[in-house]
């Protein structure tokens, strides 16, 4: 291969690719963009319940409440501002004790105690609340548990650590952003199929292998700068960076070959932004996995961008090493030849 | 080094069932300008594919500067400079750019742009991108970007097509210095008057046959009419038209009849043009 045509070919495209106004707009704002989203979410997690409580008489037992591990208690002066405070939503949910709590517990009557909660309290949080006052009655009237409770977190406890909205989304984020590229690509190519400079091309002493090297490393770099830029500058290589960076090479990679496919498939930028949000939303799909754990299970696996967000997103989370991510480099560098030899497939069909 | 720089030897070609070229054989001498005509659809751009390699014949063989074709497609294109029928130029690039670009593809180290432009009237402009070129400074600069690596074999299709008269004759003067620099020029186009000016040889396609090749001369001495067409004055006054055919034993007494008996106002000389020979072979008119 020869090396000069292949910068020759690589100038060309960066050139077409940033006098293009649209995707030069777009590959700049993107990254703005995507910045401003990343660090006007939450920084940290909030781990603790907001409960008013309102206690003319505070009983023994429910002075535990207020050193009680996720609680944050609030004492209010009076039911009225405690209803307001919960009906407000400035508390998932209020406690409000009765005055003659005492002697009621001590007449062996039942106290009437009621509890408030706001209108966004799930389901958990009122049953834990209900659980909790229900357990402090009993020890209030002497009363205690039959069971013992050992509780145990396997795998690394994150209690206190929770990993924040924005640094879930910190991988969405850039998983979309080097995807966007693929579409500017895939625009790129069809438009040089369909002005017919690619036939001007192929006319020269260039090689096709020339041809398809060029447009490799110049849809690879411009993802791959992009996402590392993007991830450098939100905190996201702080650990595992290696890693990372491989990650998303690899990632950039299959994103091109992609753009291939893309390419193959279209007439023009319309039809490229067609196919390449239909596919850049099934590629997404692994990262709104990691914004909502839970909310997709193992067909996911399927997608090959899964491979990239799970490494990603463990390795920049939770530090993650080499040693716990290698299946995953070995199937996403598989799922990299597959796709590029495709595209390439589709694109020297589309060029004939 | 043999004497033809191109060689098609029985090429055929196929679309699905249709025969787009139908077991051609002719071969271009270097140096020399063939005019390679036709109605739309003949087969002239399928050959055109197959000479520069873009296209691999189903049956034959093309040989192009003592190359196959088909075994040495990259030492081939390394020879050759085509200029496309349509405007095929990276339109966010400036003409000089464009240029630049192909001069590094074809691995040419010392091209002087400016030069080239300059010869295709283009100097001045070369730094405009070539979306805002009319269409004639657009395919001069096609003709330009094909002439980047100094080609032995030049392919032009239609190269003047659609263009104001000066951009045209700019376009043929070029044509004929590059074959005074010895190129081989595989010129297909509509326009008869050019291929006759231009060619040494012309071949007729038509549904995927070559149905003639030779000199215009020839062409118009084996299958053109020669007359005489005067216009003479009558008694009246009115202007009145003869035409003497020139091949007969009788012309020289019909000319002298004519300048005896009648009052001469104008004569001339006419020939078939190779549109009417083109009609007499195949019954099509080329630009159908």
């Amino acid at each position: 291969m020869n090396l000069s045509v292949i910068r020759a070919l690589v100038a060309k495209d960066f050139a077409l690719f940033f006098r293009n106004r649209f995707y030069a707009y777009i590959t700049f704002l993107g990254i703005v963009f995507y910045l401003i989203i990343y660090f006007v979410m939450p920084s940290s997690v909030d781990e603790e319940l907001d409960i008013g409580l309102y206690a003319p008489v505070l009983p023994p037992a429910f002075k535990v409440l207020q050193t009680e591990e996720g609680f944050n208690i609030v004492s209010f002066d009076s039911d009225e501002s405690l209803k307001d405070a919960v009906t407000e939503g400035i508390y998932h949910a209020g406690v409000s004790l009765p005055v003659d709590i005492m002697e009621k517990f001590t007449s062996g009557e039942k106290p009437l105690v009621t509890l408030y909660f706001s209108t966004s309290a799930t389901e958990e949080v009122v049953n834990a609340i209900e659980t909790t006052v229900r357990e402090l009655a009993y020890l209030q009237t002497g009363q205690t548990l039959a069971i013992d409770i050992s509780s145990e977190v396997l795998g690394t406890d994150m209690l206190g650590n929770q990993i924040p909205t924005r640094d879930r989304l910190r991988v969405m984020l850039v998983i979309v952003l080097v995807m966007f590229e693929m579409m500017g690509l895939a625009s790129l190519i069809s438009e040089e199929v369909e002005q017919g400079t690619i036939r001007a091309l192929l006319i020269t002493p260039m090689s096709t292998r020339e041809l398809f090297a060029g447009k490799l490393i110049m849809g690879t770099g411009l993802a791959f700068v992009q996402g590392v830029l993007f991830m450098a500058i939100v905190g996201g290589l702080n650990q595992q960076s290696l890693l990372i960076i491989t990650m998303l090479l690899l990632g950039s990679a299959m994103f091109t070959g992609t753009g291939f496919l893309v390419a193959s498939l279209s007439r023009d930028m319309l039809s490229s932004m067609g196919w390449g949000v239909t596919i850049l939303l099934i590629y997404a799909i692994p990262a709104f996995g990691v914004m909502f754990p839970g909310i997709i299970t193992g067909w996911a696996k399927a997608i090959p961008s899964y491979y990239l967000v799970d490494t990603v997103h463990r390795a920049s989370n939770f530090n993650a090493s080499w040693g716990e991510n290698w299946v995953n480099l070995l199937i996403l560098f598989g799922f990299n030849i597959v796709i590029i030899w495709c595209g390439i497939m589709a694109l020297r069909r589309r060029f004939q | 080094m043999a004497q033809n720089a191109i060689i098609a030897d029985n090429l055929t070609y196929l679309y699905g069932d249709l025969v787009a070229v139908d077991h051609i054989s002719f071969s271009v001498a270097r140096g020399e300008i063939l005019g390679f005509l036709g109605p739309n659809g003949a087969g002239k751009t399928t050959t055109v594919k197959i000479l520069t390699g873009q296209l691999k014949p189903k049956e034959g063989k093309a040989t192009l500067l003592d190359m196959d074709v088909t075994r040495n497609v990259e030492r081939v294109q390394a020879e050759i400079g085509v200029c496309f029928e349509e405007t095929n130029l990276y339109q966010r690039m400036s003409a000089i750019e464009n240029l630049k670009l192909f001069a590094r593809l074809f691995g040419v180290t010392d091209f002087d742009s400016y030069a080239l432009l300059k010869r295709v009237g283009l100097a001045g402009r070369e730094k405009d991108r070539v979306e805002n070129y009319s269409k004639g400074m657009k395919q001069r600069l096609m003709v330009a970007r094909s002439l980047v690596s100094q080609p032995q074999i030049l392919f032009l299709d239609e190269p003047t097509a659609g263009l104001d008269p000066t951009s045209s004759e700019a376009i043929r003067n070029i044509i004929l210095e590059e074959r005074k620099r010895g190129a081989t020029i595989f010129l297909t186009t509509h326009d008869m008057m050019e291929a006759d000016k231009l060619s040494d040889r012309v071949a007729f396609m038509n549904q995927g046959k070559i149905v003639a090749l030779d000199t215009p001369h020839n062409l118009k001495q084996q299958y053109g009419k020669r007359a005489l067409k005067a216009r003479i004055s009558s008694k009246d006054g009115r202007l009145e038209s003869r035409e003497i055919d020139l091949d007969t034993p009788q012309t020289a007494d019909a000319v002298r009849g004519l300048f005896e008996k009648e009052k001469v106002v104008t004569i001339h000389s006419e020939e078939a043009t190779l549109e009417d020979i083109f009609i007499k072979i195949t019954g099509r008119r080329l630009t159908e």
